[in-house]
């Protein structure tokens, strides 16, 4: 194969891996701007867009729009369980990180119930459009596409609408935002049912590459989580870049290495982004009133 | 008539001593139904062959006991679902020897499972038949009463590797694996022997199955010149993935290795049919379409009898006619000795020379519990799926 077909192989999986993984990173955000909570059933969501979307399309034989508005429908619904479950009974004690034991919990039980219910073994996922082939096939950009996509709707809601601006008042200081008398807890549910639906978007719009497979979760679950910190907490460009740098890097790694010795590699480089900017690289670390 | 001290103490020891060569069991020892206990993974992962293989044991079961049962007795089946889960394992088989006092366990079905079940079973002397493969499962010595009614792994690898360097010719061979401890401790086990055979291994590697890209191990392969590929994994998915980026590189080397290569499953993921061409997977004589598309007469016969009752669509034949075998095998021992005794049982095991089951004709003796005959072990065709059963690979 020539180098140029290597290349190609390289970004087209590559931007398409990066995509998901940022925006399970952004799902991973949109929780957390309004609740200070990492939920870590966000690569579960991911995981549910690509099998809800197979279960519609192809074994209920659903219209493609009808599938699709479905699976988002249904990852929406998820995203608010995860608040009402897994994340508000432990607000209280948000110093104490339970966060991390009940948020686990729900990942873990939706992953059983959809091995269980749908299959341990990876599904087909529908085509969708049935354009391109090779390295420009569908599979490769929608993920690209659907990131942008989804990304410029996120900053036009936050610039231009009233809950838009209400989600940043959120996150910027919620007992403020309280006090100004912004409905805090209806947001948070809504926030929670936007990240729902954006981790559908990235399982579904990576469906054809990654397939309807129910350990697709803790797979995104864990290089999900990479983009938010090389990108920074809650910052959802940061996520994006993050993420991209991290599918090109990995593919680039699969073909240099291979097999394991490319997911050490990845850790390798993560790990020393870290210690040299623990705050991400487009975080800011903010000032400790004493 | 005055009973002495003498008559009472003779008379006492007379029936004591019959009783304990199990002359004056009761009445109901004998028409007590034979217990089978059945350790069967029917859900979570890797659930497929017990599902297959429990549709062989249930239509066994029904028609021995529509028959009248084994010599009067009715067959009665303990099932317990593992879900693969080794603690639940151990559970289900500590129920069945001290609560449901079986006679004789068939299962578990995974190596995982297996591991932790086979020593319980050998302190309770509990005679068992399972389908494991991993190779330590068998020991004459540490388990005289587990009896493998499958190939072992060695049995598989050396039927994988003979297809590829004495029938395809392959000189130089990649093997690969996935990253658990099967696809790794087989892929290993497969390059030694590889290497032992005179072949040149050009490329070995741990696959992350979860991979969605497989061109980058496919491109090394390529490149290291590999003329057959020989694989250790039981992801569908990770075997699809290969398949579609052999394609992508207009490269047409063999695939070779595990019988997940074959399954139903994999057909739904690749991207064209024509990228499941050249793939050969593991499969049986038994099981076997030969070229005027015809299966074994006993197996062909048993289709016809159960033909209707049994669900083939979406299941290996192999798992289901081993169930059949399990359950036909138990109720010869009953038959044969006449008592459901666990000793009588494993010596009649022990006995076995060629039984002509439906999936192979077992041979057991007291040293040797590695029952199914590597000769029986052939490639499938991996594409070729009807009925559960694969067209013998080119070559035989």
């Amino acid at each position: 194969m020539a180098f140029g077909a290597t290349l190609a192989s390289i970004l087209s999986t590559g931007l398409a891996m990066g995509a998901i993984y940022a925006l399970i990173g952004i799902t991973y955000n949109v929780m957390y701007s309004t609740s200070r909570v990492m939920s870590f059933t966000a690569g579960q969501l991911g995981m549910l867009g690509g099998v809800l979307g197979a279960l519609f399309t192809l074994r209920l034989g659903m219209p493609l729009l009808v599938g699709f508005a479905l699976t988002l429908l249904c990852c929406a619904v998820v995203g608010m369980v995860t608040e009402f479950v897994a994340v508000r009974p432990v607000l209280a004690s948000l110093d104490q990180h339970l966060y991390v034991l009940s948020t686990l919990a729900l990942a873990l039980i939706i992953q059983q119930v959809t091995a269980i219910e749908w299959s341990t073994e990876p599904q087909a996922f529908p085509r969708l459009f049935g354009i391109g082939s090779g390295a420009l096939d569908e599979k490769f950009w929608l993920p690209v596409v659907a990131c942008a996509m989804t990304m410029g709707a996120l900053e036009w809601m936050q610039r231009k609408t009233l809950v838009g601006r209400a989600f940043l008042a959120v996150a910027e200081d919620n007992f403020a935002a309280r006090a100004l008398g912004l409905p805090e807890r209806n947001l948070r549910i809504a926030s929670y049912a936007l990240a729902g639906a954006i981790g559908g978007i990235a399982g579904y719009a990576g469906g054809e590459l990654m397939l309807a497979f129910f350990a697709n979760g803790a797979f995104l679950n864990f290089y999900g989580f990479v983009p938010v910190a090389l990108g920074g907490l809650g910052n959802n460009r940061g996520a994006i870049v993050g993420g991209v740098a991290l599918g090109i890097f990995q593919q680039a790694a699969n073909f240099l290495v291979g097999g394991i010795f490319a997911s050490v590699a990845v850790f390798v480089v993560f790990i020393v982004v870290l210690l040299a900017v623990p705050q991400g690289l487009f975080g800011t670390s903010t000032a400790r009133r004493v | 008539m005055t009973i002495s001290r003498r008559t009472f103490t003779v008379g006492s020891a007379g029936t004591l001593g019959l009783a304990a060569h199990g002359l004056l069991k009761p009445a109901f020892a004998q028409s007590e139904p034979v217990k089978i206990g059945w350790l069967a993974a029917l859900t979570g992962p890797s659930s497929a062959p017990a599902v297959g293989f429990n549709r062989g044991v249930m239509y066994a079961v029904e028609s021995i006991n529509a028959a009248g049962g084994v010599k009067g007795r009715k067959i009665e089946l303990t099932t317990r679902d593992t879900q693969g889960d080794p603690t639940k394992a151990v559970n289900a088989t500590q129920e069945m020897i001290s609560a449901a006092k079986v006679h004789a366990i068939w299962g578990p079905t995974n190596s995982g499972e297996a591991l932790a079940t086979t020593p319980l079973m050998a302190r309770a002397k509990m005679p068992n038949l399972h389908p494991c493969v991993v190779d330590s499962l068998i020991d004459t010595g540490k388990f005289p009463n587990a009896f493998r009614m499958a190939p072992s792994n060695t049995q598989w690898d050396d039927a994988v590797r003979n297809y590829a360097l004495k029938i395809l010719k392959a000189k130089k061979v990649a093997v690969i694996g996935d990253t658990t401890g099967y696809g790794t401790a087989a892929a290993k086990a497969s390059v030694e022997a590889c290497k032992k055979d005179g072949a040149e291994v050009v490329y070995t590697a741990q696959i992350d199955a979860t991979q969605p890209d497989m061109t980058p191990d496919m491109l090394r392969m390529k490149n290291a010149g590999a003329e057959a590929i020989i694989s250790w994994s039981t992801s569908t998915g990770m075997a699809a993935r290969l398949f579609n980026a052999r394609a992508g590189l207009n490269w047409d080397v063999p695939f070779v290795g595990h019988p997940s290569l074959g399954s139903g499953e994999v057909g739904t993921l690749i991207e064209k049919p024509a990228n499941w061409e050249k793939v050969y997977t593991i499969n049986y004589r038994s099981c076997s379409f030969d070229a005027d598309g015809k299966l074994p007469a006993r197996t062909q016969e048993f289709l016809d009898k159960s033909a209707g009752k049994i669900d083939l669509k979406d299941t290996l034949l192999w798992w289901v006619v081993s169930g059949v075998d399990v359950i036909n095998l138990l109720a010869k021992a009953v038959e044969t000795t006449g008592s459901t005794d666990s000793e009588g049982i494993i010596k009649y095991l022990n006995g076995l020379n060629k039984y002509p089951g439906l999936f192979g004709s077992y041979t057991w003796t007291p040293t040797e519990h590695n029952g199914y005959p590597t000769d029986e072990i052939v490639m499938g065709l991996a594409n070729s799926s009807k009925s559960g059963a694969l067209k013998l690979a080119p070559g035989y």
